[in-house]
């Protein structure tokens, strides 16, 4: 079912449901990852996987992520396919809505972020910037069950 | 100039359980069969890509004025919808609805539900309303409203157990649905009650 979880960043508790992001993204991912040309480049793992970060710097990596695909990866992958324009759709304002929920950590201070994790998500940022921008947006979208793993 | 066709009117949504239906007045052409596209435009959209639209591509150039938008409307945010005519080379301007649809707006009904009294064991059949559904059923031996019990029910199955009965007293159940993506439940469905018969099913 459309299962809400609570999420423990640390101090931050947020309830959130990850099932229609991992519907969506399973629809379109076989079709987003065929369209990433670079195979030997990662956005989120490069250098060093998101599993790292401590669970304390949990809520902060996750909210910098949040706001990366909101901001920069999304507004970058629209195809000329119809259906995974609908489902990008569908993700982002999923997205949206648990950004939303995340702000209240991040306005209540239970969000800190800690200089590992402001250092990861540089560096995610920096793998970012290395591609151009299409490239980079398809990849990122391509990793996103990296992420909705490591939140999971 | 190909003359303008009037705009697609009472645009709005019917939304019940999570299925959500937009529906608008038609276009009246004589002598022409009127067709229509419908689009979508979600939070991130207006803010973050240029108050861009996506088009539904069930709905698009449709002779209906309903257009099933459940699966576009995925998260809970606000969303705007929009409707356009068309008629060989002539179109209308793009109706929009008032006001945003948000799904959490969706109004709930109880779950149709099904009492089974199985020699001594309670079960209760409830309907399949999709995966977004749960469901909270209360159960209790008529005359001891103080000692209800609950079974909150995440998949439906074809039938769930709820208790082994005594012989005698009757079984009362009611049920209400959950939806945990806009967390907010149905009203309870009515009451039945069972009593448990020797191995036949009785119903009162």
């Amino acid at each position: 079912t459309a299962g809400n979880r609570i999420f423990h960043f640390g101090h931050c508790r947020v309830s959130m449901s990850m099932t229609e992001i991992r519907l969506g993204f399973t629809a379109i991912k076989a079709n987003i990852q065929a369209r990433d040309p670079i195979r030997t480049l990662s956005i989120l793992s490069h250098p060093h996987s998101l599993h790292k970060v401590k669970s304390s710097d949990g809520c902060c990596i996750t909210h910098h992520l949040f706001n990366f695909y909101v901001d920069k990866v999304f507004k970058h992958c629209k195809t000329e396919d119809s259906f995974i324009n609908r489902k990008i759709s569908s993700i982002a304002n999923s997205f949206l809505s648990m950004k939303r929920k995340l702000r209240q950590c991040h306005e209540q201070n239970k969000c800190m972020c800690e200089e590992e994790s402001t250092e990861k998500f540089k560096q995610i940022l920096a793998n970012y910037e290395g591609l151009n921008v299409t490239s980079a947006a398809i990849k990122s979208l391509g990793e996103l069950d990296i992420l909705l793993d490591w939140m999971e | 100039e190909d003359a303008l066709l009037p705009t697609p009117q009472n645009i709005s949504i019917l939304s019940t359980n999570m299925k959500h239906f937009l529906s608008w007045s038609p276009v009246i052409v004589q002598g022409e069969t009127v067709r229509y596209s419908v689009e979508f435009q979600g939070e991130y959209e207006r803010d973050y890509a240029n108050e861009s639209w996506i088009p539904i591509c069930e709905c698009s150039l449709i002779t209906a004025t309903v257009c099933n938008i459940t699966e576009d409307i995925s998260a809970t945010v606000a969303y705007n919808l929009r409707v356009r005519a068309d008629v060989g080379t002539r179109r209308s301007e793009w109706g929009t609805m008032k006001g945003f649809f948000n799904r959490i707006t969706t109004s709930l009904t109880p779950p149709l539900m099904k009492v089974i009294a199985d020699g001594y064991h309670l079960l209760v059949e409830l309907e399949d309303m999709g995966p977004a559904f749960q469901f909270c059923v209360l159960y209790w031996k008529k005359g001891q409203e103080s000692r209800v019990q609950q079974k909150v029910v995440k998949e439906v199955s074809s039938v769930v157990h709820l208790d082994t009965m005594e012989a005698g007293p009757d079984y009362c159940v009611k049920a209400q649905t959950y939806v945990e993506a806009i967390n907010r439940s149905s009203s309870f469905s009515q009451t039945q009650c069972v009593r448990a018969q020797g191995g036949t099913s009785m119903w009162l």
